[in-house]
């Protein structure tokens, strides 16, 4: 378990991310479950059609853009914190998906993508003889 | 899925909810419109409209939150967490020139945004002067 740790941080996981705000955008959970990996990510704000969900084999990449209120010219800020902007997050999966069954929903700016192991990265008992 | 915005109402009555002392600071911009009015949007990711509160008392408006996420139970493990969901908790002294009457707060994809409109009195009227 150490040992994926690092090489899942050594090697950079989350890849490039722009920033927003000084922070990295979006925040993201990667759960690993025993048919499924599930990749929460928080995106308040943001509507579906400004996001961009792709898979290439075992990479996820979750790009979209947080826009801001329309005709901000005409508004004076009196505090900002949100931040705007196009963002791009990349993340490896620790297993294999069956890119053909991935799904994506957002509900109440969390956006849930759920991805179906494939049958080779589920586990497997094998009997001891 | 609609995109539509679910109305929060705003509450006059004292809050029983005790300071959410373990609670989130949700980000927030503010900003006032060419009329005067203020907006707050505050970032509520995973509350629903029936887990958001805003309400108004003595010149404070407080916003409460529950965002928190669905146990996904031990079948899964954490590979790696960038976010918990949890409560959020704000408060904002409104100014007197707030028409408390007519707050009104609006919920959209985890953003709540609340207009303050500013009262009539406190618009800034232009004054003609008369020729005499």
């Amino acid at each position: 378990m150490q040992r994926e740790l690092e090489r899942l941080m050594g090697r950079g996981l989350f890849g490039e991310s722009r920033q927003i705000g000084g922070g990295v955008y979006p925040a993201v959970n990667v759960l690993n479950g025993p048919d499924e990996i599930l990749v929460q990510c928080e995106v308040p704000g943001v509507v579906k059609g400004d996001l961009d969900v792709s898979i290439t084999a075992e990479t996820l990449v979750i790009k979209g853009v947080k826009k801001g209120p329309k005709d901000e010219d005409e508004l004076k800020y009196q505090r900002r914190e949100r931040g705007v902007g196009d963002f791009s997050r990349t993340i490896v999966l620790p297993d294999r998906v069956d890119a053909d069954r991935v799904q994506a929903d957002i509900d109440a700016g969390i956006l849930t993508i759920s991805l179906p192991k494939s049958e080779a990265a589920k586990p497997r008992q094998i009997p001891v003889t | 899925m609609t995109e539509k915005k679910d109305s929060i109402e705003v509450h006059a009555e004292p809050s029983r909810r005790q300071t959410e002392s373990e609670a989130y600071t949700p980000l927030v911009d503010v900003y006032e419109e060419a009329d005067g009015t203020t907006v707050l949007e505050v970032e509520v990711p995973g509350a629903l409209p029936d887990k958001v509160d805003v309400r108004v008392e003595k010149g404070v408006l407080t916003i409460t939150a529950d965002g928190r996420l669905p146990e996904m139970g031990s079948d899964y493990t954490t590979t790696f967490r960038g976010f918990e969901g949890g409560e959020y908790y704000r408060a904002f002294a409104l100014s007197d020139e707030i028409d408390r009457e007519r707050i009104e707060s609006s919920l959209s994809n985890g953003l709540l945004v609340v207009r303050l409109p500013r009262a009539a009195a406190a618009q800034t009227r232009k004054i003609e002067i008369r020729q005499g």
